[in-house]
């Protein structure tokens, strides 16, 4: 309940934003030196690999050096030290790469108002220094979902999520809703492994699903051992974060990519030109901006599926399609969204249940 | 749809129990000699990599297990030589095995991470793997299963019936009376804790190279830890010990079945199984036996001749 308020609050007042007055302008003090933090090592396979490859990307478009340091946990005194430690070498600009840095982000960006800070992370802190940015996720798992519509035979998805929360909530209904968009009959069995990370339980979530008759697999997860299960068996799965295709090149239909250089290149080429301004309520944006994508979607995907994501994805950056616009409703059969109207991000942030359709529970807040 | 459930969740329980039974049969032998080796997680983290790392490059997971097992028994010879030999406390330094098992596992195998490796399957044991209901159960098992409940039985007879078994429990109890009689307690407790270290290491191998066929960073996730209950569960028998197995690993099963099948049930307190077993496995026994503990009354105790009394 107090999870469900606060996301409320958050999102409104993320919609007072248009209103909010415009900040001046961030000014870096001398030539820029950044570094990054990273949650992970930088093959973990998922999400710090994906920010691994945004930073090389980077590093390549605007000609800097971005060095950075693996392992930092989520512990404010770690941060806080790793951030000192740059700092002090005349870093000036830091990148952030977990939720769990937030707290930690702003504190230092109130110590060092001469250092530019950003931070990959949902609704978090933000400042005339720090800036949170993240992606409308859903939108490219909703694509995902229409591949996933056209290759299941048994009409029954599947999905593994780590914990129910709303950013991997709206992910999975977001998968089932593109799914649907090819046939309302389709169902998705929706299974939590409580961990960001096991590749004995995240296996074991795979062929459980595989017990109940699901042919198509989207892994929120990051290890392979998901997209093993579903190779063996002659089934098909969908990845997350990086492209996982090599991993089980049978089954592995395609990935849903993040391409965080998006964000980076033009943030922190605003940065080193003294016209960067921090949104005062982040940075959260779409798939219009390239932040990601499915991509690549493998050759022996119909033709079919492929115009049909081709035209959702135009739509969606026209603005005409929205993965969660009315009529939606709840697994339970109440409405969320009535016709004509599309999921506010009030909404999104306090997205804790299943869509119609899914099979599974979402622990009631 | 029920009988369904009931036998997918039987046959993939022992799969599960497996790591467990391994890594419990290996801590019961070092503790029975009177030695405590909380690195459990750090040495089952070595077998896992190295097995996927040989079966890697070999393509052989059989040639892996036992170059898993060797790494293993590399580990725990280091906390020997540190425990019985140098005498640092037990607690401190199975602790830092955890580190060590950890800190090396993410270096060195860095580079295989994610990729996959030849393991084993289940296998199919013709007619009987075929008969209804028991055969999937039974026998439709990775060799492993087998062979761990193979070691079960072979560690029960080498500790409760053979005359080294009995040295070695002897050390456990009173190493200085064993000293008396003859017995090389520092050479029994360190042969006990290099073979304990081979089994956890082929535990480990097994969540590699039978549970997900792929290595990644801090895969045991916490299990060497279920391990140490078990072994306190299992009162320090063999026996004892695949009941307990079985039961954590029918809970562990249980859980992404349970939300498969789309029952109505709060997956966090689900989750919490292992850990709630866990508890009620170490509180549970000293309410049954009161005072009187099955532990080895030497353990966590080192010995040095010169201290004797």
């Amino acid at each position: 309940m107090w999870k469900w308020f606060a996301g409320a609050v958050a999102a409104v007042a993320m919609s007072a934003l248009a209103v909010s007055g415009a900040q001046a302008a961030f000014k870096l003090d001398g030539e820029p030196k950044i570094a990054m933090l990273q949650l992970a090592t930088v093959n973990d396979g998922g999400w710090s690999e994906a920010l691994e490859y945004a930073r090389a990307k980077t590093e390549e478009a605007l000609g800097v050096e971005i060095a950075y340091t693996e392992n930092v946990p989520e512990d404010n005194s770690e941060i806080l030290r790793t951030i000192d430690l740059y700092v002090s070498r005349g870093y000036n600009v830091i990148i952030g790469t977990s939720w769990g840095y937030g707290d930690a982000f702003l504190e230092a960006a109130t110590k060092y108002p001469e250092v530019a800070f950003v931070n990959c992370a949902g609704e978090t802190n933000n400042s005339v220094n720090l800036e949170s940015f993240y992606a409308r996720s859903y939108q490219g798992w909703y694509l995902a979902g229409i591949v996933a519509g056209h290759l299941t035979q048994s009409k029954k998805i599947g999905s593994i999520g780590g914990y129910p929360l709303s950013v991997v909530n709206w992910d999975l209904n977001g998968f089932l809703r593109g799914a649907q968009s090819v046939d309302p009959a389709i169902e998705m069995v929706g299974v939590f492994v409580n961990t960001w990370y096991d590749p004995v339980k995240e296996t074991q979530a795979a062929e459980a699903l595989l017990e109940q008759g699901v042919d198509v697999l989207g892994s929120n997860m990051s290890t392979p051992g998901p997209h093993l299960s579903f190779q063996d068996q002659g089934k098909w799965s969908v990845g997350f974060q990086i492209d996982v295709s090599d991993q089980a090149p049978d089954a592995v239909a395609t990935s849903m990519i993040y391409k965080w250089e998006a964000y980076l290149i033009p943030t922190i080429s605003a940065i080193i030109d003294g016209t960067w301004e921090p949104g005062e309520w982040g940075w959260w944006e779409g798939i219009d901006t390239g932040l990601f994508d499915v991509d690549p979607i493998a050759s022996w995907v119909p033709a079919a599926a492929v115009a049909d994501v081709d035209a959702a994805r135009a739509a969606m950056i026209a603005g005409t399609l929205d993965p969660f616009q009315g009529p939606l409703h709840r697994q339970d059969g109440t409405l969320a969204v009535a016709e004509g109207e599309v999921l506010s991000d009030d909404g999104l942030w306090g997205m804790t249940y299943f869509i119609q359709g899914a099979i599974g529970t979402m622990p009631a807040e | 749809m029920a009988a369904d459930f009931v036998q997918n969740w039987l046959a993939t329980t022992p799969g599960f129990a497996t790591p467990f039974l391994l890594g419990a049969l290996g801590l019961m032998i070092n503790e029975r000699a009177g030695v405590l080796n909380l690195g459990c997680e750090g040495m089952m983290l070595v077998g896992a990599m190295t097995g996927a790392v040989v079966s890697f490059h070999t393509g052989l997971a059989g040639a892996a297990i036992p170059v898993a097992m060797l790494a293993g028994a590399l580990v725990a010879l280091v906390f020997g030589i540190a425990v019985v030999v140098f005498r640092t406390d037990q607690v401190l330094t199975g602790l830092i095995v955890v580190a060590l098992g950890d800190g090396l596992t993410g270096v060195i195998g860095r580079p295989y991470m994610f990729e996959k490796v030849a393991g084993f399957r289940d296998l199919d044991l013709g007619p009987l793997s075929d008969i209804p209901w028991l055969g999937p159960i039974l026998f439709q098992q990775d060799i492993l299963v087998y062979a761990a409940a193979a070691l079960a039985v072979l560690v029960w007879w080498g500790l409760d019936r053979s005359d080294a078994g009995l040295r070695l429990r002897a050390v456990g109890e009173d190493p200085a009376t064993a000293d008396i009689a003859g017995v090389n307690v520092q050479l029994f407790r360190l042969s006990a804790v290099v073979l304990g270290g081979a089994l956890c290491g082929m535990a480990g191998a097994y969540l590699s190279l039978a549970s997900s066929f792929v290595w990644t960073e801090h895969m045991v996730g916490g299990r060497g830890w279920i391990v140490i209950a078990l072994v306190i569960f299992s009162g320090w028998r063999p026996g004892r010990a695949v009941v307990g197995a079985l039961i954590f690993g029918g809970a562990e099963a249980l859980i992404p079945r349970i939300q498969a099948m789309g029952f109505d049930v709060p997956i966090y307190l689900v989750g919490m199984l292992p850990y709630v077993l866990t508890l009620a496995v170490l509180i549970v026994p000293t309410i049954l036996r009161g005072e009187r503990s099955p532990a080895p009354s030497g353990l966590l105790l080192n010995y040095l001749r010169q201290d004797r009394r």
